[in-house]
């Protein structure tokens, strides 16, 4: 695979090209301690040793709220509605493009959803390894600290002012190299990267499963009746919070409203929640998960059985962004999975 | 990309007519509005659709006709929220969306040769009847149809108008019970599986399909199995709140399954693997 070394000074260029293609988001601290994607724009500084940031990228795929279907009353007519800006998401780390991976796989499932296949064909991705490793993350032990595919460019920080780029795809490389001239990276530059992701990689292992994650799905099997579900939900505030930050939490509801002539409507899909109260609840008021027992395990065994039964891998990336928004505590699924090794191993 | 291939457009349909059934219970008849999808809309039965009212929403129901039958397509549509008040507001001459069909169907190959017992509770005589038709229009392929369908009261039985027909079929048996009878009423009185153990249809080749509210299924399945069926020979179907019906949106998850993928038709074995949240 191909690879170039890219100084700090040919960034801006680079970046004033990519955004009169795309909408350019870039991570960016917000507070102290806090970051988050957002629009690039000329004076926009780079959190190039961002940790994690707040919200995760799939508002970017799978919108908070996307139109589907206008429709008109009175004719009953219907049409399909697609929006899929040209995007391009800059310094995604490793596990969140494990994630985009993951959301990949489920929207292909059954019907494929063409709403998210557009938006994802007409989004680049540019990864970034990661300098600094969360306090709560445990990727590196999920197998989430570094991905092979999944990227147009793959970007590493080598030095203060120089990457190292790796090309995943023919459009990575031809935006790479559309400002001008690009050395390629020779032995030096290979070695340094390679150095700098053994560092983090080292410092991430020492936080997180204690056990290979393949044994997930077995462990869980066994896990129904367990302890900690009653333990934690009891403090649950059924906010919805850690479905919200989760990136690979996909689950939507749809709704749809009339214009004030009632004559035209839209129908859409909004981001929903299975933590919430009303999530498995149907017409006639029977909720199939009514307590807040039923709805924490149902959370768990997505991520750690039904998502792998179905594609594989875990339905969690161990981005740790959960048990950061978790205003009770209690959404942790480093905790909750180790807890339950050391129980039913 | 051609909206025919957009699994969320619903398309146009026609109610043809309206039966009222019970006083919660009305019977929607439509055609597909655009004469090449009428003609390539194929279904199996015990499928299912979703049915539209632009500007109040969609909701799913089982197809109850018979493809054996096509000249409309039907769906028996209980009172229960926005949607189904929208839909009972429906005269002949009105319009519906309409997406499907979605999700399994009856397992007819397993049925097939066999004696087949249906056992319904009210609303859930739905999705009987249209493996009912099916099986009266392919009678050869079937052994003995037993039919056991009860309701609150006589007012509460839907299909009314057809209970003759179907028991003066070839080789149906059917049982009518109520759980509070009128004066006029000639059948049964009695909860459903109690009238199961009295009449203790034989359970060696045969196959129980039931449908009906969730306290009833649990109350007849145990009779079932009393009555020797054995867990893969008793077939019912899942009520679960659909959105996309594509096996996305997350509503319908139980367990590894989507019930508007995967089912709504499962066997008690099937179940029985899942996680106890039915």
């Amino acid at each position: 695979m191909s690879a170039y070394t890219v100084h700090q000074g040919q960034l801006p260029g680079l970046f004033r090209l990519w955004a009169k293609l795309y909408k350019v988001h870039v991570p960016v601290q917000t507070a102290p301690g806090f970051y988050d994607f957002a629009p690039w724009e000329p004076d926009t500084e780079i959190a190039w040793d961002y940790d994690l940031t707040v919200n995760p990228l799939k508002r970017h795929l799978l919108p908070p709220r996307e139109d589907l279907v206008v429709f008109d009353t009175r004719t009953y007519e219907a049409r399909g509605v697609f929006q899929a800006p040209q995007q391009l998401l800059f310094g995604v780390h490793p596990y969140d493009l494990r994630a985009i991976a993951q959301l990949d796989q489920l929207m292909e499932l059954g019907s494929p959803d063409r709403n998210y296949r557009r938006r994802r064909e007409n989004t680049v991705i540019f990864a970034l390894d990661p300098l600094r490793v969360a306090p709560d993350a445990f990727w590196s032990t999920l197998g989430a600290g570094r991905a092979d595919i999944g990227f147009d460019l793959y970007w590493t920080k080598i030095g203060p002012a120089m990457f190292f780029v790796e090309v995943g795809t023919a459009r990575g490389e031809e935006l790479l190299l559309a400002a001008g001239e690009v050395e390629r990276a020779g032995a030096a530059q290979h070695e340094a990267a390679r150095r700098t992701r053994e560092d983090t990689r080292r410092r991430a292992d020492g936080h997180g499963l204690k056990f290979p994650w393949q044994e997930l799905p077995r462990v869980m099997a066994k896990a129904w009746d367990a302890g900690i579900w009653r333990e934690k939900s009891s403090m649950c505030l059924a906010c919805g919070s850690c479905n919200l930050v989760c990136p690979t939490c996909y689950c939507f509801d749809m709704r749809e409203e009339l214009d004030e002539s009632l004559g035209k409507g839209r129908r859409w899909r909004q981001w929903d929640a299975c933590m919430l109260p009303a999530f498995a609840q149907v017409a006639g008021g029977h909720n199939f998960r009514g307590k807040h027992l039923d709805r924490y395990r149902h959370r768990y065994f997505r991520k750690g059985k039904y998502i792998f039964d179905l594609i594989g891998e875990p339905g969690c990336v161990g981005c740790g962004r959960c048990i950061k928004a978790c205003t009770a505590r209690i959404a942790n699924p480093l905790a909750v999975f180790n807890r339950l090794w050391e129980e039913y191993a | 990309m051609t909206d025919a291939a957009n699994p969320y457009l619903p398309l146009a349909a026609t109610v043809v007519d309206v039966v009222d059934e019970t006083p919660a219970i009305k019977t929607l008849r439509m055609t597909l509005d655009d004469p090449q999808a009428r003609a390539a809309f194929t279904y199996r039965p015990g499928q299912v659709v979703q049915l539209s009212v632009y500007g109040v929403g969609e909701a799913t129901f089982v197809l109850n006709s018979t493809p054996t039958r096509p000249e409309f397509l039907q769906c028996s549509v209980m009172r229960a929220g926005e949607v189904t008040e929208a839909l009972h507001g429906l005269r002949a001459g009105d319009q519906v969306g309409l997406r499907g069909p979605l999700g399994n169907a009856f397992p007819l190959d397993a049925l097939r040769g066999r004696d087949v017992l249906l056992v319904a509770g009210g609303i859930g005589m739905a999705p009987l009847r249209t493996l009912l038709l099916y099986m009266l229009d392919t009678r050869a392929d079937f052994g003995a149809i037993r039919l056991i369908y009860g309701a609150r009261g006589p007012r509460d039985m839907a299909y009314a108008a057809e209970l003759d027909q179907w028991a003066d079929a070839p080789g149906v048996e059917l049982t009518l019970t109520v759980d509070a009878p009128d004066p006029g009423w000639t059948h049964r009185t009695g909860l459903i599986p109690d009238v199961l153990r009295e009449l203790s249809p034989p359970a060696r080749g045969a196959v129980a399909v039931t449908c009906g509210p969730p306290i009833m299924i649990r109350f007849t399945v145990q009779a079932l199995r009393e009555l020797g069926f054995a867990d893969t020979d008793i077939v019912t179907t899942l009520e679960r709140r659909m959105k996309c019906g594509i096996g996305l949106c997350g509503r319908c998850n139980i367990g590894p399954r989507y019930v508007c993928v995967d089912g709504p038709v499962f066997t008690l074995a099937e179940l029985g693997e899942l996680p106890p949240e039915l």
